[in-house]
């Protein structure tokens, strides 16, 4: 039934406020006039997008791929509505006004009837039958045959193929969910800062220049340019179609003030993105028709992120704010007139028909602080409006995160613990001490690593550097463990499949290392898989995809004259970094600790024991279950579960070394979003005392409420479980739950500060806080068994909140919500 | 020859803010010279290793029992699908509590070498960052002088910051010995009245202001944090406050002067160890106005103004 890309979450409670009317408001009443007609919004499909790139693609067949691309990036350009909505400072839009979503049939277009009649019953988006009409008639049969997706699902082995789709071809069999051509590249940011710096007629004259230059026997490389040259031009004549529309509705406009900001609309539009910016309020404008460029030509896991917001335009801002011609508020105003226009604009991916809702969830993912290239650090006065702005702007968009490095200034952190007191979840923290040497290590320049941007969820790019695009999957873990104890077998939604056969039949596994040879058996059948997914993938996507527009802004791509969806050899880095999710970590590494020191240790229950608990669901079976909640337990700094955690991530690690792809080597991440809850939904009972049907743990974290030794004891952990074998490891995804008690006050805020400070020394990747709250203590109180490590915290006085008697856990709910934080 | 000691632990809290700068390990010693009615951690106050029984983690004797079957001692019986312990049988042999698959029966108390506790404090070294660090908390841990004193010297000697909670009712010459190893010292000073004191607390306070008094004149650079736990109908009344706050007011070297308002959190661990627990019924004190009123006697005292350091 599922899936989607890495980046799909069911609506954030946040949201969940804003939507029924009840959220905050922001302080400028423009955009709170934004806000009023966003609530009961349903995002519609808009189908332009689709419509007219299909018309110029069916023109365009002789042509190599790059320039048919750029063809049909210039026909929307030049066609699609141009709509100014009321009181916008910022213009350019993908599919008109509101909130909206836009369809990309080349990747899986032939599917694309079947979701949208799904959309048509369900609430979570809306398309009319007249729309709905036009994509059936027009679009799709030009497709069918043609898309991205055939081509892949064609190369596959079938063995492969059955692996990870079963009987369907879009759904997940539950064992590698695939991302394959739900979206067209990995997660990436904007490479804003040269088109605000340059102009696009200073790159379109370096593009012509370069192509006086190419031998005229060059066609690939002819047709790179001719191609760049294209989408500079189209892109600056949607500007110019806004300059137009914007001096009309002046020409008419009543209000003088609403005149006046039509009328510099207009100038912006007339002046960017052809010339540099030469003030904050073009810049923002220029960034923005940028973003829309690389939104309109295909799309991009999480939706294209920000970037290095605070870096690329403090330039204008500084400047702009010293002589006087914005003050802080002004701003603040033209920012979230942008992060208005990001919430605006819902992907819509083409998957199973029943969860599209889920999409709403994206991660234009905004990154401040870290260091400049130089290695200094990069903080300044727009970090903190930019931190500010979060606190004020009432929709959870853009994601917001930290770069921190060993030199982050103390008032920076102090400004971002006070951001995350909020409760919001809001910044994630980067490290900078991790990922700098992670990208040297992928081949970088020491200067070019240190400008990494953070891309949607926890990855980052080196934006004129990187060129790898295959989207990866993720992995079930804990899957490929129950075919180590069961002769290959494993059970998804109650359906039992042999996919192997281990080396060790289950009645001779005497020890833990036998069980681990079984594991790495079954783990080597999932990787192969993997790469022989992803071989096919690079393979249909060099023959499928072209992105001029993002090419062009990439300097590797420029070097090689090569579209970024090829292989580039000797330019950039075409290496992927972390295609590759694994999915419950910690389900996995607590079961094997478990069975080592409950079945080959402590002999307490024999492995046929636990084998007749799962199957059972440990129905008659509890004081089973009770102990397997009791062994040690990774994630509390603990050396016997941390070491069995360690030499599975060396397992892990030493099993993506075998193959390769034909560019190279795959590296792996611990990023689930929400693959874990899942995958989950359709396994069976796990040897780490988890119920069927339960969540798989998310990201490196434990299985929730499992680390009970404080969040530093997690950190801990998690450093020790570093194989450090291979560098092949990136990034870690942790979220930390906080009581309000540990934050409050200014102390607090200290202790916190100090706590991250610890985290940026220990070198881990990733970093995220929810605050506790008394929804959560009423969760913990229904459901004990994940919430097990809530401590009381109290001067001289500590517990679990779990061993509480009910009505003493009641005092403390009704206390919490009096908490000052 | 020293590190042969061991102290007899209940707890070791990790990530504790409460009690210190910084962010902290908190080891709780076990035993303790007063009874007070409302002691929160009632598993502190004897020295004894202590059987407990949490019916709440305990999955039931019908899918379980195991323990009833380990027991040869009679000491286990079956109420409602939940065990019964009748300590006058019970021989401490822990037979239960090794076999208990929920940890429902378990013990209060551990002994534990200087090298132990180190490992699993020290390894939080990351905490350290916050120039936190160690407290050693109770019961009284001053019973176990040798133990805390040999311990926070370790501590000291690697530059952490060292602290303790003490009750204050003991002998001088261990408070002497535990205090050059302090940077800080939380104090209990309950109640002034000793007739009050007596009763609520099981035993005189004189010795406890004594020792207070030498205390601050004895150990200059120590920081003295007094603390007095506010109780409802027992010490809550502002004279009760003040009439404390007069009495520090002679001391040569106080840091600060705290309030804790009293809560019940303990009463579950009283249920555990089926002890009667004497305030049943008596509503925690709300926060902001013990905090008004500890702002109030830190003006009185000429101690600077604390920022709401959030305790539940
Ligand atoms: S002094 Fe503290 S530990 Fe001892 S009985 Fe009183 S409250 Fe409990
Ligand atoms: S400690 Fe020994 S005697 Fe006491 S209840 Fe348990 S098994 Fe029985
Ligand atoms: S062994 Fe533990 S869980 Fe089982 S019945 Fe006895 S107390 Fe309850």
């Amino acid at each position: 039934m599922e899936e989607l890309s890495c980046c799909k979450e069911i609506l954030t409670e946040h949201e969940k406020r804003v939507e029924k009317g009840i959220g905050q408001l922001s302080p400028r009443p423009r955009i709170n006039g934004f806000l009023t007609n966003f609530r009961d919004q349903v995002p519609r499909i808009d189908i332009q997008r689709a419509v007219l790139f299909t018309e110029s693609m069916k023109q365009t067949e002789a042509y190599p791929m790059n320039i048919r691309k750029a063809k049909a990036l210039q026909h929307i350009f030049n066609n699609i509505d141009i709509i100014i909505q009321d009181n916008e400072l910022i213009v350019g839009t993908c599919g008109g006004a509101g909130r909206h979503a836009i369809l990309f049939p080349e990747l899986r277009g032939p599917w694309l009837e079947k979701a949208l009649r799904g959309v048509q019953k369900g609430n979570a988006f809306r398309i009319s039958d007249e729309d709905l009409q036009t994509v059936v008639e027009k679009v799709i049969p030009y497709w069918k045959g043609n898309s991205a997706h055939e081509r892949y699902l064609a190369m596959l082995p079938s063995e492969t193929k059955e692996f990870i789709y079963g009987d369907g071809d879009w759904g997940s069999a539950g064992l590698l969910q695939d991302n394959a051509n739900i979206n067209a590249t990995l997660n990436w940011a904007g490479n804003y800062k040269k088109v605000i710096n340059r102009g696009l007629l200073d790159i379109k004259r370096e593009m012509e220049e370069r192509l006086s230059q190419v031998p005229n026997n060059d066609y690939t490389k002819m047709a790179f340019l001719q191609a760049a040259i294209m989408v500079c031009d189209g892109l600056m004549d949607y500007a110019k179609r806004y300059a137009t529309k914007a001096r009309e509705m002046a020409s008419i406009e009543t209000d003088p003030k609403r005149k006046a900001e039509l009328e510099v609309i207009a100038q912006n539009c007339e002046w960017v993105p052809a010339h540099p910016a030469r003030n904050f309020w073009e810049a923002m404008q220029c960034q923005w028709f940028v973003q829309t460029a690389y939104k309109l030509e295909q799309p991009t896991v999480g939706v294209i992120s920000l970037g290095r917001f605070d870096q690329y335009m403090y330039p204008t801002f500084i400047k702009d704010l010293k002589a006087g011609v914005i003050d802080e508020e002004r701003a603040l105003e033209l920012m979230e007139c942008m992060w208005f226009k990001i919430a605006s604009y819902v992907p819509f991916n083409v998957t199973a028909t029943n969860n599209y809702f889920e999409g709403y969830c994206h991660f234009e993912q905004t990154v401040l602080g870290g260091q400049t290239r130089e290695g200094k650090d990069a903080t300044n006065e727009l970090t903190y409006l930019v931190l500010r702005s979060k606190k004020e702007f009432p929709l959870h968009y853009p994601d917001l995160s930290v770069r921190l490095h060993s030199g982050t200034p103390n008032s920076l952190l102090h400004a971002v613990v006070d951001l995350i007191k909020q409760g919001t979840g809001f910044p994630k923290l980067l490290n900078d001490e991790e990922i700098i040497p992670q990208a040297i290590f992928n081949g970088a320049s020491i200067q070019d690593a240190r400008d990494y941007s953070p891309c949607a969820c926890t990855e980052v790019r080196m934006l004129d550097l990187d060129t790898y695009m295959a989207v990866g999957g993720n992995l079930n873990l804990p899957a490929a463990l129950e075919m180590a104890l069961n002769e290959g077998v494993v059970t998804i939604d109650g359906q039992k499949k042999k996919l192997m056969t281990p080396s060790i039949k289950s009645a001779d596994i005497k020890t833990f290392d036998d069980l681990l040879k079984n594991f790495t058996e079954a783990w080597d059948l999932f990787i192969q898989h993997f790469y022989k997914r992803q071989a096919a993938l690079e393979i249909s996507n060099a023959a499928c995809l072209a992105a001029p527009f993002m090419s062009m802004l990439n300097d590797a791509c420029v070097e090689a004259l090569t579209d970024i969806h090829q292989p580039i050899n000797n330019h950039g880095i075409s290496k992927d970094s972390g295609a590759l999710s694994v999915i419950g970590f910690g389900t996995l590494v607590e079961s094997l600790a478990a069975i080592k020191k409950l079945v080959f240790e402590d002999k307490r229950f024999t492995l046929d024991e636990l084998k007749d608990a799962l199957k059972a669901n440990f129905e008659g079976y509890e004081p089973i279950r009770q102990m397997l909640l009791n062994a040690p337990q990774y994630g509390n700094n603990d050396d016997y579960a941390d070491e069995v955690a360690r030499q599975t991530d060396e397992i892990i690690c030493e099993v993506m070394q075998r193959y390769r792809t034909p560019n190279g080597p795959q590296n792996f991440k611990h990023v689930p979003v929400t693959t874990h809850i899942a995958m989950g939904r359709r396994m069976g009972a796990t040897p780490n005392g988890r119920k069927a049907g339960e969540s798989l743990s998310e990201g490196i974290s434990p299985s929730q409420g499992r680390d009970s030794e404080g969040p530093l004891a997690t950190l801990l952990s998690i450093d020790k479980v570093k194989s450090r074998v291979y560098n092949n490891n990136f990034s870690r995804l942790l979220n930390i739950k906080l009581n309000p008690q540990v934050v409050a006050g200014e102390k607090g805020t200290h202790d916190l500060m100090a706590f991250i400070r610890s985290f940026v020394d220990l070198k881990l990747w990733h970093l995220q806080f929810n605050i506790i709250n008394k929804e959560t203590l009423i969760k913990a109180q229904k459901n004990p068994d994940k919430y097990r490590n809530l401590i009381v915290r109290v001067a001289g006085y500590s517990a679990y909140f779990t061993d509480l008697s009910p009505d003493l856990q009641n005092e403390i709910i009704s206390r919490t919500e009096h908490q000052v934080v | 020859m020293l590190k042969e000691i061991t102290g007899r632990i209940f707890n070791i809290q990790k990530y504790s803010v409460h009690d210190g700068p910084g962010i902290r390990d908190v080891v709780f010693m076990k035993g303790c010279p007063l009874k007070c009615i409302w002691c929160s951690n009632p598993e502190s106050q004897s020295s004894d290793l202590q059987i407990a029984y949490n019916i709440t983690k305990c999955i039931g004797v019908n899918s379980c029992g195991h323990c009833i079957k380990a027991c040869t001692f009679h000491a286990l019986s079956v109420s409602e699908d939940k065990i019964v312990l009748d300590r006058r049988n019970c021989v401490n042999c822990n037979k239960c509590v090794d076999i208990c698959c929920s940890k429902a029966l378990h013990i209060f108390g551990k002994d534990m070498t200087i090298d132990e506790v180190f490992q699993k404090t020290q390894n939080q070294a990351g905490a350290w960052r916050s120039n936190g660090g160690i407290t050693v908390s109770g019961g009284e841990p001053l019973l176990q002088a040798d133990f805390v004193a040999a311990l926070l010297k370790e501590y000291r000697n690697i530059g952490v910051h060292t602290a303790i909670e003490t009750t204050g009712f003991v002998h001088w010459e261990k408070l002497k010995q535990v205090a050059q190893w302090c940077n800080l010292i939380h104090f209990d000073v309950k109640m002034l009245d000793a007739q009050k004191h007596r009763k609520y607390t099981g035993v005189d306070n004189i010795i406890i202001l004594e020792n207070l008094k030498k205390l601050s004149a004895g150990f200059p650079n120590v920081n003295i944090i007094v603390r007095t736990p506010v109780i409802p109908d027992i010490n809550d009344q502002e004279c009760d406050i003040t009439e404390i706050a007069e009495y520090l007011k002679t001391l040569p070297n106080l840091y600060d002067y705290e309030l804790l308002p009293y809560h019940g959190y303990g009463r579950s661990k009283y249920e555990q160890l089926e002890m009667a627990y004497e305030l049943k019924g008596v509503a925690s004190l709300e926060k902001s106005s013990i905090y008004d009123l500890n702002q109030c006697v830190r003006e009185m005292l000429d101690l600077p103004r604390k920022t709401y350091a959030g305790h539940l």
